[in-house]
């Protein structure tokens, strides 16, 4: 992707760091995912538009 | 971005993201998190402050730093880049108090026209039914999804 696709599509450039890859597989905010999992779990998803 | 965001890290899967927020109460590390929920294809975005002593993170806790409006850009940007990485995802966030799901609808509201034109964002009625965000309303919750799903980075 050139630089200004990559700007006109706002997707940061992101600093890979290593350290933080001793969270993989950790759950940081375990109560906030319960809750999350609990208010989605009979919820539907809204239906997407349909191309224009 | 409309607002000035601080500069972030992330690890090689873009699930963890870390900034410094600097301000009056010092210099203080927040950790954006994106957690697979049980309904597939959905995500649970979270942040908060990280302890290093303690090794802990607190989402409850008001830094009252000074600087909100710039938190919450930067983490609209770890949602640019998250779905960057994950286009066919749903990102939902919600707060772990009412003070906090309001920051978080602030947070939205004041980046939304930048948001709209990328995402198909939508909050939580009381009825756990979902509808196209409303400025102003008041949500449980807040679900986006790229409206461009062909990106490949």
């Amino acid at each position: 992707m050139k630089i200004d696709e990559l700007n006109k599509a706002k997707i940061p450039i992101v600093k890979i760091d290593k350290r933080l890859e001793r969270f993989r597989g950790k759950v940081l905010f375990p109560e906030k995912l319960a809750l999350a999992n609990k208010m989605l779990g009979n919820a539907k998803l809204p239906k997407i538009p349909a191309p224009k | 971005m409309k607002y000035i965001r601080y500069e972030y890290q992330t690890e090689d899967k873009l699930h963890y993201f870390e900034f410094i927020s600097i301000g009056p109460k010092g210099n203080i590390k927040k950790i954006v998190e994106y957690t697979k929920v049980s309904v597939d294809d959905i995500y649970n975005i979270a942040f908060g402050d990280y302890d290093e002593k303690a090794d802990k993170l607190n989402d409850t806790i008001v830094t009252n730093n000074g600087d909100s409006i710039k938190i919450l850009a930067t983490v609209v940007s770890t949602l640019y880049a998250f779905t960057g990485r994950y286009p066919n995802s749903w990102v939902f966030a919600t707060g772990s108090t009412e003070v906090r799901t309001r920051l978080y609808r602030m947070g939205i509201t004041n980046n939304l026209v930048e948001l709209k034109e990328d995402f198909y964002v939508y909050g939580m009625k009381i009825d756990e039914s979902f509808e196209e965000f409303i400025t102003g309303e008041d949500y449980l919750g807040f679900l986006v999804t790229r409206k461009n799903k062909n990106i490949n980075l």
